[in-house]
């Protein structure tokens, strides 16, 4: 059943997630697994992205929205693992005692339960997105406009995060969390078991995704990417597909902001913050929109060599001006993506061997040709 | 028995400019009607209203006794409406197999769509109907990759494809060679008898080549109907389009 192509991209990206799960048998610093297990939620998040960008058409600026409340989501249950110092173990957050807060509010009961706060940090982002798509594609809104909406809903979020102090933390979030425990594992955020608890994740995810995009769905959402209205000519609920598409990929980016706050061990407005929205567009748009390995890979090298960059001595000064010319060479030379250079590759390599075997097919069609051509 | 597809008074409006203007027009099931008239005599703004892509301001629009005017475009498309446009529309970074898929659409909702293949079991047929529009050999290429001959030819296999039982054709032979054309109206009188068809043309040669009834219409109405040869010898029809040459000279 499965085209030559698509052996071929399960094959890649198969490749891929070995690599990543196998990582960790070469390092041996937690620091640095710590840093790269947190450059692989960002590799998730710019995969989702990639899944509504480019698959779909959708341009989602807003997509660390759903990052963020996948993110707090985590936060609170963790926080009510800790012990807080001043008012014993069955009572508030540090940050509610020092907004006067006299009860735990009622939305922060359910996240006792575990189960509940990770199927909230799942499913809370997609019913938010699926509302949100719901008044965008049924409206008909598409191009720019969807980009405006969702980061103007993003920056909506945000503010209303900051400015319920008393609930969220406000500016400084929630931090000071205790460790994840499942089925009697502690994730410990500098250590190999949350390393791998993120890489399968992602393996999960990415495969989940390729599905999505290798279903017939898939395939009218690429075709809604390239021609919406024709699509619904064919009697396709076209906003139906888009809200669709836009919650898996909501969903994808909760889980990957859950895996976030256990890696960086607090979550704050900037996991929902406008910088970070745009950041993933740009790893996306780098390592390839219409590829889903790509967007992942892109998002592993930008922000890794942000990382490694930022700290060397020699480029302290000018390291973004590195990035800014890494940028400007990839959406030059290569408009789709770093993912674009391999297929770029293959092609030549292919047309090289079909060269070798064209004259016989030549030959072919000739006959093919002139057979018609005599009304045969 | 009703018409198939029958509009009774339909207008449509565009802030105050009326494009059609109680225009009325039976069609039988399987036939094959054309629909000519000079630019601006809102021939586009009619298909565009069959189909749903303009909402009719006044009158009714019935097809297979179902009042078209309050559904969504997308609801009339199921109810088995094909529409090709005049600028072609296919979906260029899709391969030709691709698009023939995408326009295979039995059954269209998400949740059933989400849990099959992109490659179903039903591409033999889709197989055949390439090799009918003679894209056989280009299956596997990007549509952006054809000519504009080719893209015509997809358009045509992606109606066939959908399968509808009321098919809409803006112009299919615009920018077509002559031999492009003669294929074109071999494909048209294939399908009369099986499907309805109603295409709006500026090329008499080839509206003479498939058109059994021929309806023209000015300025948002129905100007006259009839035959080819009675349409050719209608003063008024002379008058306001064909010009003193007649239909041969236009």
């Amino acid at each position: 059943m499965m085209s030559k192509r698509t052996m071929r991209q399960v094959f890649v990206y198969g490749a891929v997630c070995l690599a990543i799960l196998l990582l960790p048998m070469l390092i041996n610093d937690d620091f640095l697994l710590n840093r790269f297990a947190r450059y692989l939620v960002l590799a998730m998040v710019s995969m989702a992205l990639a899944l509504s960008w480019g698959y779909a058409g959708i341009l989602n600026l807003g997509q660390a929205m759903s990052f963020g409340l996948g993110s707090y989501c985590m936060a609170m249950a963790l926080k009510l693992r800790t012990i807080p110092v001043h008012t014993g173990s069955e009572g508030l957050p540090d940050f509610m005692v020092w907004n006067n807060v006299e009860a735990l509010p009622w939305f922060w009961k359910p996240f006792y339960s575990m189960p509940f706060a990770i199927a909230a940090g799942i499913i809370g982002p997609m019913i938010v997105s699926a509302i949100l798509a719901w008044f965008m594609f049924r409206g008909r809104v598409t191009g720019v406009y969807v980009a405006i909406i969702t980061l103007a809903t993003l920056v909506v979020v945000n503010l209303v995060i900051i400015d319920q102090q008393w609930a969220t933390g406000g500016f400084n979030g929630i931090t000071d969390l205790a460790q994840l425990e499942l089925f009697g594992i502690t994730f410990d955020a500098y250590s190999a078991t949350t390393y791998y608890l993120i890489a399968i994740c992602l393996t999960v995810c990415l495969f989940l995704a390729l599905a999505v995009t290798k279903s017939k769905a898939g395939l009218i959402l690429q075709a809604i990417r390239d021609q919406e209205d024709r699509v619904r000519f064919f009697g396709y609920d076209v906003a139906l597909f888009k809200t669709m598409v836009f919650c898996v990929s909501a969903g994808i980016a909760g889980l990957a902001g859950m895996l976030y706050t256990i890696v960086m061990e607090f979550a704050s407005p900037t996991f929902l913050g406008v910088q970070l929205s745009l950041s993933i567009v740009i790893w996306c748009a780098v390592g390839g929109r219409q590829s889903l390995v790509g967007a992942l890979l892109g998002a592993i090298l930008v922000a890794g060599m942000q990382g490694a960059l930022s700290e060397s001595e020699v480029f302290l000064d000018t390291w973004t001006l590195v990035m800014g010319a890494l940028f400007v060479l990839v959406v030059l030379f290569l408009p789709n993506g770093i993912a674009s250079l391999g297929e770029k590759l293959a092609e030549k390599f292919g047309s090289r061997r079909r060269a070798a075997a064209e004259p016989a097919k030549r030959g072919n069609a000739i006959s093919r040709s002139t057979k018609l051509a005599e009304g045969k | 028995m009703t018409a198939h597809l029958e509009l009774s008074d339909v207008s449509a409006s565009f802030n105050g400019f009326k494009a059609v203007n109680g225009l009325s027009l039976k069609v039988e099931k399987g036939e094959l009607r054309c629909l000519i008239g000079p630019n601006g005599a809102g021939k586009t703004t009619a298909l565009d209203l069959i189909c749903g892509k303009t909402v009719p301001s006044g009158g009714s629009i019935r097809f297979k006794g179902i009042e078209l005017g309050r559904h969504d475009d997308y609801q009339i498309a199921r109810s088995g409406v094909g529409r090709k446009f005049q600028v072609p529309s296919v979906f260029r970074q899709l391969t030709v197999r691709e698009n023939l898929e995408v326009a295979y659409c039995k059954r269209n909702g998400v949740l059933a769509n989400l849990l099959r293949w992109a490659h179903s079991a039903d591409s033999d047929g889709l197989d055949k109907l390439a090799e009918f529009v003679g894209l056989s050999d280009q299956l596997n290429v990007p549509a952006a990759h054809l000519s504009h001959g080719q893209t015509q030819w997809l358009e045509i296999a992606l109606l066939l494809a959908q399968d509808a039982e009321l098919i809409l054709l803006d112009e299919p032979t615009a920018g077509m060679t002559v031999q492009e054309t003669q294929k074109t109206a071999d494909i048209c009188n294939r399908l009369k008898g099986k499907h309805t068809i109603i295409v709006v043309e500026h090329d008499m040669g080839f509206v003479k080549a498939i058109g059994d009834i021929i309806s023209v219409m000015h300025q948002g109405k129905l100007l006259a109907e009839g035959p080819v040869a009675e349409i050719e010898n209608n003063p008024k029809v002379k008058q306001v389009y064909l010009g003193s040459v007649g239909i041969s000279g236009a």
